[in-house]
């Protein structure tokens, strides 16, 4: 068991997010970058998607109540603790995030997974739909276990995984688009403007969606309201993109110049504010 | 009807009439085609996820071309459809200045509301919210300049062409003729082990809503 002692600037409880339910207007959720969160729990022989804390850099403050292993991946805000690694912590300890470091969100995972009421077969937060429990400093995050359900005689001192996050973006990055359903509905210029421009993400940017700064786009007339994936770049009136993340609606009306790659989603969700972006399509 | 890939992840099968819409919704809702994980409904476009766009013309077209060699008009409710009466307490923050921009009186508002039967075009929004079609064209406004930034959960509302029900407190922009207890949202049994989407949510495509002033029932 640990203690949440601060949220800093976000901390949450996410899994693999509710599938099967868009067509009732609910939106998946679930970890930003879930492929750190299959790593944190892979390191603990957990299933890939188990619940486990999302954490926002930077600020959260954890208490650690028992012996026992935590694993750790995604962006490397930690100074107790390192990134890409499962390891032992004793009881008493804590953990303080308040390492600069590349990245957006790191993920905390606990033996066996935390323990956790689901709402549409999933634990993920949604404040603005009330699903999933909220955490709040003093909240206390119960696990399945206390030792790595892959239990080995090596698993004495910790495990590291290989794959050292390489997926997790700097000052800048680049990114194959597929061109949108409404591409065609924009102006060649604003076609042109939007693939040769440099982006930056805006600091409105959250779990809804990612807000970029750059151009104003030529914008096309509204279309009627239209199924929405994350990894979508819609256009709305004011000409600046917005790219849907995983708590964003599932149907809009604004026109979509270009679609993500469903691998890239990952990579985008880990742009701190004022990372760079270029793009070019994919082929 | 267009068929264009929704990036790597899906199908969108676009620009669909009426009688394509409700027929590949139909078939849908009794069986998903191979590969394809889900559906999304939008105004008159169907998003499939997880298939590629070959198997999904071909599943389109057969399904289409089943449809019309049955020599039948689109069915007016799919399987399963329902009617429900949603009781409302006309005393929404824009009455009358829905009255007002539309030259009637509030009585009259009121009265066209609850004439029609609507029927759920899509949910989608926020979850359960349903998109009502069969607005009467009298009381067709475009949403606020201004959208408020919160609008309490029952909030019975109208938007350009459509009537809906806010399910969750949220930012809006459509005027408020009232307010119901009817539930389209039901939190307590997501929260169930086997959720089941007919008890979580009152609504579905295809079923018909009418309005009845509280008291009246």
């Amino acid at each position: 068991m640990i203690e949440i002692l601060a949220c800093g600037s976000g901390l949450s409880l996410q899994d693999g997010g509710r599938h099967g339910w868009r067509r009732y207007g609910v939106p998946a959720g679930g970890a930003m970058d879930a492929r750190s969160m299959a790593l944190a729990n892979t390191l603990l022989g957990n299933a890939p998607e188990a619940p486990l804390l999302e954490i926002v850099q930077q600020g959260a403050k954890i208490q650690i109540l028992q012996d026992m292993w935590l694993a750790l991946a995604g962006g490397d805000f930690c100074s107790d603790f390192a990134t890409g690694c499962a390891q032992p912590v004793a009881a008493g300890q804590r953990l303080i995030f308040d390492k600069k470091a590349t990245g957006r969100y790191s993920y905390l995972a606990l033996p066996g997974g935390v323990q956790a009421d689901s709402w549409l077969g999933s634990v993920a937060v949604d404040v603005r739909n009330g699903m999933g429990l909220p955490i709040q400093a003093g909240s206390r995050i119960m696990s399945q276990g206390a030792q790595p359900t892959i239990v080995t005689p090596q698993a004495v001192a910790r495990r590291i995984a290989r794959d050292q996050q390489s997926h997790i973006p700097g000052q800048e990055i680049h990114l194959k688009l597929y061109r949108g359903p409404q591409f065609t509905s924009f102006s060649s210029v604003a076609q042109q403007q939007f693939i040769t421009n440099e982006w930056s993400v805006s600091t409105r940017s959250d779990r809804t969606g990612y807000r970029l700064e750059g151009l104003v786009l030529e914008v096309p007339a509204s279309i009627a309201s239209e199924p929405v994936l994350p990894g979508s770049f819609q256009v709305p009136g004011n000409g600046q993109p917005i790219i849907t993340m995983h708590d964003g609606p599932t149907v809009g009306g604004y026109p979509k110049i270009a679609v993500l790659a469903d691998t890239d989603l990952d990579r985008l969700a880990q742009c701190v504010p004022g990372t760079k972006l270029t793009f070019s399509w994919q082929t | 009807m267009i068929v264009q890939p929704y990036g790597d992840r899906g199908v969108l099968l676009a620009s669909l009439n009426a009688q394509q819409r409700s027929c590949l919704l139909h078939s849908l809702t009794r069986h998903l085609p191979e590969h394809c994980q889900e559906y999304v409904v939008g105004y008159d476009s169907l998003l499939l996820i997880g298939i590629c766009v070959d198997s999904a013309q071909v599943w389109a077209e057969h399904c289409l071309a089943k449809h019309l060699s049955a020599a039948e008009g689109a069915p007016s409710l799919p399987p399963g459809a329902r009617s429900y009466t949603v009781p409302v307490d006309y005393n929404g923050e824009d009455l009358e200045a829905i009255a007002d921009a539309c030259r009637l009186t509030v009585a009259e508002v009121v009265e066209l509301h609850c004439q029609s039967i609507y029927s759920v075009h899509m949910l989608g929004f926020s979850p359960g919210f349903p998109y009502l079609q069969g607005l009467d064209p009298r009381l067709h406004l475009d949403r606020r300049r201004s959208p408020r930034n919160r609008i309490e959960p029952g909030s019975v509302a109208i938007g350009g062409p459509h009537a809906g029900i806010y399910t969750v407190a949220s930012p809006g922009g459509w005027h408020i003729l009232g307010h119901t207890d009817f539930q389209l949202f039901d939190l307590a049994t997501a929260r169930a082990v086997r959720p089941c989407a007919r008890e979580v949510f009152s609504l579905s495509p295809g079923d018909q809503v009418r309005f009845q002033p509280k008291g009246r029932l």
